[in-house]
């Protein structure tokens, strides 16, 4: 039978921080820590995913394409864009869908966290795992005997590229109806946007339907910024202001259908 | 002193799909007490839960948490309380102790608190040999366990759990309801949901009856069993299928059977059981003119 009880301890409402900025960037630190530090110990995975497809995708263009410098930095531009693109979008596609799908994100939603803090979070950490692609793809590069003069534009350029390529990940899964359909579409999305937009060749060179996906891909801005970043050239600026732009809107559109409270 | 923990007021829920999983639900959970919300799978407990800790938002209604408004201020009400939801799942890798320090700092708590807070409940819930291991490789009883530290961290007024012992081993049941008793005499409110009439009786101060979506009854258990109208209950079996006779005393059913000549029977007071299928026809349809005290 149960007890019952004449009086009530008076337990404290309200007793920790439910708001505010501090809480927010405190969240989102504590967010990044709970994705990142399971990685850790499966490091090698995230290691092998940064290098294992643009590695000896660059190494194959690299052995057929002329020996012309401005050629082979185009190509290291398109091989970044592409093995940012297709790391960020599966990192960040696995970790919402599994986290919706498996129940896991619901510990996160009854606690005092925002959705911003969430996104936040979880983009820091898919940004870092996705981000070692860079250096890896740059020594081989280097070692490869391609001519880089690096410039700042270069660092902006792929953090708005993932920034970017994070906000249509999220909004195209936030569709998705389980978690198969969801981790199918997140790889898709990357192959097929990196696949069609003209990010080893210039505009100028690209066929019709290339030239007007390029237009609002993302990816060709930041293959094109990118590859003026290798070449020296600081007048990336145009590149930079469209690439913000897209990640902006594609952020915007995917936080606002990232699942929260359902309705 | 607020007296109530939570107060809906007319919670509707409609789906897309245009099911109707709550109607109309109107209740209290009064500051310091145990209040069980019954009812079988699909009747609608969970929705009515997921509605008070502001995971779902109601189609019409209020939800009120400690006098905050849970559906304007969802995070504020998501800090008076510690939840444990039905189906969940850890992350993967993690430890019980990383699980308890960061979800600790998740509910506000400073770093170097949610570290003590963590080694704190970890001792008190007794996972001290587990909590270097990543917490999918616990058994279910330690599970939940975890779920109910997880919901404790912030020492919240009001713990809501959601069908909290399916799946549980009765050791672990009993251990998962001397977690509850033990925290609730600390001052918490806790509200439940269950379809075991036992965990029911076990545990609550009052029950809340719900079936379709409806809340068919809420009060305490002594109370409903009047309100049925009978004490006691004999049950027999005749032409293969058992047979049931109420009556307010059990020497009067008693006398009843022996003149019926049945031999075999079983004679005991009326449960809760009972109380539902009295509110029911037994077949999970609503009998007309059912009786609401919200």
């Amino acid at each position: 039978m149960p007890e019952y009880y004449d009086s009530v301890p008076d337990l404290p409402i309200h007793p920790y921080a439910t708001g505010g900025f501090r809480k927010f960037i405190a969240d989102t630190v504590s967010i990044f820590e709970l994705n990142f530090l399971p990685a850790l110990k499966v490091w090698y995975v995230t290691v092998l995913l940064a290098a294992a497809f643009p590695l000896p995708w660059f190494y194959v263009t690299r052995a057929i394409a002329p020996d012309d410098p401005q050629v082979l930095r185009r190509l290291l531009a398109g091989t970044l864009v592409f093995g940012v693109a297709f790391s960020i979008g599966t990192i960040v596609g696995q970790t919402f869908v599994g986290q919706r799908f498996s129940g896991t994100l619901r510990l996160i939603i009854t606690m005092p966290v925002s959705k911003g803090a969430y996104l936040l979070g979880s983009l820091a950490h898919a940004s870092i795992s996705g981000a070692l692609t860079v250096p890896i793809l740059l020594a081989f590069a280097l070692v490869a005997g391609v001519d880089i003069n690096l410039e700042w534009g270069l660092a902006l350029s792929l953090i708005l590229t993932v920034l970017a390529v994070s906000g249509l990940t999220l909004f195209v899964v936030s569709f998705a109806p389980s978690m198969q359909a969801g981790n199918l579409a997140t790889g898709l999305l990357s192959l097929i946007l990196a696949a069609l937009t003209p990010v080893y060749f210039t505009m100028d060179q690209a066929p019709l339907l290339m030239k007007i996906i390029g237009y609002i891909s993302p990816l060709r801005y930041a293959a094109d910024a990118i590859e003026k970043s290798l070449s020296g050239r600081a007048d990336v600026w145009a590149e930079i202001a469209i690439l913000a732009a897209i990640a902006f809107v594609a952020l915007s559109l995917g936080l606002w259908r990232m699942p929260w409270r359902e309705k | 002193m607020l007296a109530t923990a939570v107060e809906a007021r007319n919670l509707n829920k409609r789906y897309r799909n245009g099911t109707w999983a709550n109607r109309d639900i109107t209740l209290t959970v009064k500051r310091g007490e145990l209040l069980a919300i019954l009812g079988p799978n699909g009747a609608g407990k969970t929705t009515l839960v997921r509605q008070i800790t502001t995971e779902l938002v109601p189609t019409s209604g209020e939800v009120r948490v400690f006098g905050l408004d849970a559906l304007s201020r969802p995070n504020e009400a998501k800090g008076c309380m510690g939840v444990i939801p039905q189906e969940t799942n850890f992350y993967w890798g993690l430890t019980v102790r990383h699980h308890l320090r960061i979800l600790g700092k998740l509910r506000g708590l400073p770093p170097s608190i949610a570290s003590s807070r963590a080694a704190q409940l970890i001792s008190d819930l007794g996972l001290d040999e587990h909590q270097d291991k990543p917490a999918e490789q616990l058994s279910g009883g330690l599970r939940r366990r975890l779920l109910v530290g997880i919901a404790m961290l912030a020492d919240p007024g009001l713990l809501i759990l959601d069908e909290p012992s399916v799946g549980l081993d009765p050791e672990s049941r009993r251990d998962l309801w001397d977690l509850l008793r033990n925290y609730r005499r600390r001052g918490a409110t806790v509200l439940l949901t269950t379809h075991s009439m036992e965990e029911a009786e076990a545990l609550s101060d009052r029950v809340g009856i719900i079936h379709e979506g409806a809340l068919l009854a809420l009060d305490t258990i002594a109370s409903l069993r009047a309100a049925h109208g009978f004490d006691f209950k004999i049950s027999y079996l005749a032409d293969g299928r058992t047979q049931v006779l109420y009556g307010a005393s059990d020497t009067e059913l008693l006398q009843r059977v022996q003149s019926l000549g049945i031999r075999e029977y079983a004679v005991s007071r009326t449960t809760l059981e009972d109380v539902y299928l009295g509110l029911t026809d037994g077949k999970g349809r609503l009998k007309e003119g059912p009786t609401v005290d919200a």
